[in-house]
């Protein structure tokens, strides 16, 4: 009995070992294991053994069902990897395919332009202010010091609606709007962001339309220091750690000093290239030192207090970042321009 | 303005290049735009003699010349000039040169004959002189020279773009002075000296009067006889053509040349031809005719500042003078005029005249009121020393109300204080000096405010303090360190410098730190509150307050001097509600895939017209420019759409189908036309699409956006706005397709309105595609957004669903039945969602099938299938009474 158990073991192996599949597997589990198979009915004559044999052949039996178990659990394992491979490698696609795409939304490079310098000035302690974009002739340039047939005028082509009413030119009357709803000499720390119009051409460098952010700070013992630190931090926040910036002493009616800023050219880091024209620096802000007839002018009283305020084009910082060469490319609205960004 | 390197020289002495100068003013405040290089492009350009000058063999006007350049060789070029013969010595563009007209001369052969450069122009050149032929040089002329060198051309010209403030450097000698205050030179400026050589009294002569004393402040005039008109010396043409300006007699080049030398303007009057020999500066009458001297008839608006003879006006006063009394070849006797004019009143009038003369230009930038005697007399004394004239005694002085100095209380701690400076008494008075202000102390012991003396007297308590409490836990060596760590801070606190006290010994130190702190708060009272009183040169205007002395300091002692720190103080940034409600909106739109477009304020009638705004529409009271750019753009806008349609219609010209835009922008609402107030501003938003559902791939759905795309952008915009419960209805729109028009409500206020382009609008945008667009108010949208967000909670209990497919006639709307659903269906009802609707040949034509899924649940507990079933039992008795609908089997 124990030989032909041995037999039934190496028939079993050999069957297991030549399976291919999991079903060849299976009738193999059934030919030998399954309640008809060939080991069952071994068990089932040992019934004619003697008591003495029982025990010792039933090891033998059971050894053999453990090790035919075993066997075939290894090879059902096996085949089911192979079998996962052959689907796997079936399943193969051709990634190179484009992937399945959604229209994804942007903002305009100018949005995104001005997001980043609001963040930065708000991040310094300043509050975005907005005031409309018709204004009077009062807010646009009498209170700022621009009395009318001032010289200054000129710098300024205007849109007019009427003598006295006209699209504003700079987002400063929002700077007056804001200076007279403070009373007592309150601190002001703001920018104003905003759409202006002056009566430019439209062409690669002039846009009769374009956005300026304009800052205001007021506060006892402030500085034309604290202009050149503020202006010098917000410069390396937007254009990087290694810019520096330079400032040459201007005109305007609203500020004195007043001055020109320049920031290092973004491109070439001051050696000189197209951008800045061989120059090295780039012009991008107008500032100064608040003129105490304008603090007067919305209330504020020079003698307790100052201020500074500067200006700034977003358009100008806009193709700056972006490498852009003409000023038209952010108001055509053009579906290819607006996806890169 | 602009002035040649080598007039400023004449004045000063310096040893700069035109370069260094045009960095040294600019930083100074005094912007050079442009720097002419003397000769530039002249550099392949030298003296040649004609030595040989034979008729081209196939031209009949070309001409062959062998040409002697100072080489062993001649030179054959060819010249088109009809002005060449043999002899004349001529400028030569050798092979190589880049001329500053813009030619590039190289080898080259013309109609068949060789030719090896160029006979140059005056024009080719770029310099003054006849253009009609080549330039022809004097005949002793050495040949082989660099032409820039015979022609004088070793002059750098400075171009400068002045602010309308420095009106004292638009003239040479204010510039020379800003030179002296930055280099530290002495300037030199040429002595007046005038021989009033003519017995005879200018006054006893002429009559001049002001009747316009707020329009003319002073008017001075010589009288100059025996006149002799003839051209200028050589050096003054030079000088004036430096300075962009043509010489054209002595007389004229003379006024022309003081005045770009001191910035007075001067104009000369032929005395037999003034009438009544009598020069009155008035306010012209309306439709006066004035004859000005570019022989043009002009008539007066009114009010503008004339210079008047006895009869009529005889020149726009600082703008242009008058025909009649021009200087001419009769001319023997002169009135020179030096005036000063109101800049406003200048400006005015030359802006309506449409002239900018030098003179002009001048005035209203403000001239010296002070000056014009000193100009009068330069302008005797060049002429006297051309032998071109005699002088009358006396000056003709019309100065009713002598401007009075201009006087400054400043202390240098203000200026400090202003730049974030620590500039000394000395360097800030030195500079101020330099630049011509006298500085007078004034002390000022009453300017020490209480603010001072509690900054000392604090920093002293402090200091004291300090030192006891120093004294109780150190060393004696450590306490005098410590000690003077402290001091040095005390000092820093009232504004002097610890290095005044540091060579001390120690022992002295200790000894006499009562005294020393005594004394150190002595000379710091001194210190913050020393008072200067500054008299303003009277060539500056611009300087009135202490602030525009603080410029002075700062501009002079450079910019770059100035430290850079930041405000002291901690504020609160932050954005107002309404400006982070428009972010969030642009946040959902592009995460919708939406683009953001930002367009101009401006639309035409015309496009009024394209967009169908019926003709009475308020949306037609646009507020009209009066200059507009354009013919195209004379309106601002009264609507987003007409930006949106725009921008499609472009990008559809431009092949680009596939759009998605949005923008949010205010438009102006008129109060009232024409406008009396500013109008109102009101923000919109404004989307459109258009094109493919889906971008363009190999396995992506082709099919094109429709109806319920954009509404389904909208209804994803008010989810995430947090607007609910609104509703939506058919709506009416001028610019969309009266079929494909939803309006989203909410009572009476509209929220959203989204639709179909109207098909003739889209024809005439010449978009040949199905348009969606939506508009909305963002005020009504943020008065209807949730200010706090709420969640609901997760459900405890399993929700049970019908499904309810019901056929309906075409025209019953699904949004109605989804109410009478909602309504009758009970406690338990959670929502409806409508997941098909089905037209075609399973149904009958009249029918439409709309079904529904149905949900409902409990909080409490699982609920029955009972309980829904008697739900279900009622809504479908509902819309089958409601709607006619019978049960789709």
């Amino acid at each position: 009995m124990e030989q032909q158990i041995k037999d039934l073991r190496l028939r079993a192996d050999d069957a297991i070992k030549n399976s291919a599949t999991l079903k060849e597997l299976d009738e193999v589990r059934v030919k030998f294991l399954g309640k008809k198979g060939e080991l069952t009915s071994v068990l089932r004559g040992m019934s004619k053994l003697s008591a003495e044999e029982r025990p010792l052949v039933g090891k033998i039996v059971n050894e053999a069902r453990a090790e035919i178990e075993q066997l075939i659990a290894q090879k059902n394992s096996e085949l089911k990897a192979l079998e996962l491979q052959k689907k796997l490698a079936s399943e193969k696609i051709d990634v190179t395919l484009a992937g399945r795409r959604v229209h994804a939304g942007h903002l305009h490079p100018l949005t995104l332009t001005l997001n980043r310098v609001k963040e930065i000035f708000i991040s310094m302690g300043y509050s975005v202010e907005e005031g409309p974009e018709v204004e009077t002739d009062y807010y646009n340039f009498e209170a700022l010091n621009l009395p009318k047939d001032h010289p200054a005028r000129d710098m300024q082509d205007s849109f007019y609606i009427t003598e006295e009413i006209l699209l504003r030119t700079q987002t400063s009357p929002v700077q007056a709007r804001t200076m007279e709803r403070h009373k007592n000499n309150e601190p002001i720390r703001m920018i104003a962001p905003g759409r202006v119009y002056r009566r430019d051409d439209y062409d690669a460098s002039h846009s009769p339309m374009f956005t300026q952010v304009e800052g205001l700070v007021i506060d006892k013992g402030i500085s034309f220091a604290d202009l050149k630190g503020t202006l010098e931090d917000f410069s390396k926040k937007i254009f990087g750690e290694r810019t520096k910036i330079r400032l040459r002493p201007s005109f305007f009616p609203f500020t004195e000093p007043s001055a020109e800023v320049d920031v290092s050219c973004v491109m070439c880091h001051g050696d000189g290239c197209k951008v800045c024209q061989g120059t090295g620096w780039l012009e991008i802000l107008g500032a100064g030192m608040v003129h105490p007839d304008v603090l007067k002018m919305s209330g504020y009283d020079p003698n307790e207090v100052s201020g500074f305020a500067f200006g700034m084009g977003i358009e100008r910082i806009a193709m700056l970042s972006y490498g852009l060469d003409d000023m038209r490319l952010l108001y055509d609205n053009d579906v290819r321009f607006l996806n890169q960004f | 303005m602009q002035v040649s390197t080598k007039w400023l020289k004449d004045y000063i002495e310096i040893n700069l290049t035109a370069d260094e100068l045009a960095e040294k003013f600019t930083l100074a405040g005094i912007p050079v735009e442009n720097v002419i290089k003397a000769g530039e492009g002249l550099e392949k350009v030298i003296t040649g003699r004609i030595e040989e000058l034979t008729a081209h063999p196939d031209s009949d006007h070309l001409l062959v010349c062998q040409m002697n350049v100072g080489e062993e060789n001649l030179l054959q070029i060819v010249t088109g000039a009809p002005n060449v013969k043999q002899g004349q010595i001529v400028p030569v563009a050798m092979i190589g040169a880049n001329l500053p007209c813009g030619k590039k001369i190289s080898k080259g052969k013309m109609r068949g004959v060789v030719s090896n450069g160029m006979l140059c122009s005056a024009d080719e050149l770029k310099i003054e002189g006849d253009s009609s032929g080549i330039y022809i040089l004097p005949d002793d002329t050495p040949i082989g020279l660099p032409a820039a060198k015979v022609l004088g051309l070793d002059d750098d010209i400075l171009e400068f773009e002045l602010t309308a403030n420095r009106g004292d450097c638009f003239s040479v000698i204010g510039l020379v002075r800003e030179l002296a205050v930055l280099t530290g030179k002495k300037p030199n400026f040429p002595e007046i000296k005038v021989d009033e050589n003519d017995e005879r009294n200018a006054a006893d002569l002429v009559k001049i009067g002001i009747d316009a004393p707020d329009l003319c402040g002073r008017f001075s005039a010589r009288v100059l006889t025996n006149v002799k008109l003839a051209p200028s010396p050589e050096w003054m043409v030079k000088r004036l053509e430096g300075a962009g300006m043509r010489a054209i007699n002595n007389v004229v080049d003379v006024t022309n040349f003081v005045m770009l030398e001191m910035g007075q303007p001067l104009h000369a009057y032929d005395f037999d031809e003034v009438k009544g020999h009598e020069l009155t500066a008035r306010r012209a009458v309306e439709f006066e005719p004035l004859h000005t001297l570019d022989d043009t008839n002009r008539l007066a608006k009114g009010g503008e500042l004339v210079i008047a003879d006895a009869e009529k006006a005889a020149g726009l006063a600082g703008i242009m003078g008058g025909f009649e009394t021009e200087i001419t070849e009769k001319t023997t006797t002169v009135i020179l005029e030096a005036a000063s004019f109101n800049y406003a009143s200048i400006r005015r009038t030359s802006r309506a005249v449409g002239i900018h003369s030098e003179a002009s230009g001048r005035f209203e930038r403000g001239t010296n009121i002070n000056g014009t005697i000193a100009a009068l007399d330069r302008v005797a004394q060049l002429l006297q020393e051309m032998g071109a004239c005699d002088v009358c005694k006396g000056v003709v002085d019309i100065y009713p109300a002598p401007k009075p100095e201009v006087k400054i209380k400043f202390t240098p701690a203000q200026i400090n204080a202003r730049l974030g400076t620590n500039f000394t008494d000395a360097q800030i008075i030195d500079v101020l000096e330099a630049l011509g202000f006298k500085i007078e102390n004034v002390g000022g012991v009453d300017e020490l405010t209480d603010e001072v003396v509690d900054k000392i007297s604090a920093a002293t308590k402090n200091f004291s303090k300090a030192a006891r409490e120093l004294g109780k836990k150190t060393t004696a060596e450590n306490f005098v360190k410590n000690l003077g760590a402290h001091f040095s801070e005390l000092f820093k606190n009232v504004g002097a410098k610890a290095s005044e006290v540091k060579d001390l010994g120690v022992e002295d130190f200790i000894k006499g730190l009562g005294s020393n702190v005594e004394n150190l708060v002595k000379s710091a009272d001194l210190k913050l509150s020393s008072a200067y009183e500054a008299t303003v040169p009277d060539w500056r205007n611009d300087v009135t307050i202490p602030d525009d002395l603080s410029e002075e300091v700062a501009r002079i002692f450079g910019f770059d001097k100035i430290p850079s720190t930041l405000p002291k103080g901690n504020q609160q940034g932050r954005q107002s509600a309404t400006q982070n409600f428009i972010d969030h909106i642009k946040d959902i739109l592009t995460g919708l895939g939406m683009c953001e477009e930002l367009s101009f304020a401006f639309t035409s009638e015309a496009m009024f017209d394209k967009m169908q705004v019926p003709a009475d529409s308020e949306l037609r009271r646009a507020v009209p420019i009066m200059n507009p750019l354009t013919d195209e753009a004379p309106l601002l806008r009264t609507t987003l759409l007409a930006s949106v349609f725009e921008n499609a219609a472009r990008n559809f010209s431009r092949k680009n189908e596939d759009v998605r835009l949005f923008e949010v922008a205010p438009v102006f609402i008129p109060k009232a036309l024409p406008v009396t107030e500013l109008p109102r501003e009101k923000q919109k938003l404004a989307g459109l699409l258009m094109g493919r559902r889906e971008p363009k791939g190999w396995s992506q759905n082709p099919a094109q956006v429709d109806f319920y795309d954009a509404k389904g952008i909208v209804e994803e915009l008010l989810a995430g706005l947090s607007i609910a419960n609104y509703f939506v209805e058919a709506g009416e729109h001028y610019a969309l397709h009266p079929g494909k028009t939803a309006v989203f409500k909410k009572g009476r206020d509209i929220l959203v309105t989204v639709g179909e382009v109207h098909p003739a609008v889209a024809e005439a945008l010449g978009i040949k595609k199905k348009i969606y667009v939506f508009e909305a108010d963002v005020e009504t949208l943020q008065k209807f957004a949730a200010k706090k967000f709420t969640f609901e909670h997760l459900p405890k209990y399993p929700s049970i669903s019908r499904d309810l497919a019901i056929l309906v006639g075409h025209d019953v709307a699904a949004g109605d039945v989804e109410k009478v659903i909602a309504k009758n269906a009970g406690q338990f009802f959670k929502g409806v969602t409508l997941f098909d609707v089905y037209t075609g040949e399973r149904i009958s034509a009249d029918k439409k099938s709309l079904a529904f899924a149905i949900e409902f649940r409990s909080k409490e507990r699982t609920l029955k299938d009972e309980e829904a079933d008697e739900a279900f039992k009622n809504i479908l008795s509902a819309v089958e009474k409601e709607f006619g609908a019978e049960l789709r089997s």
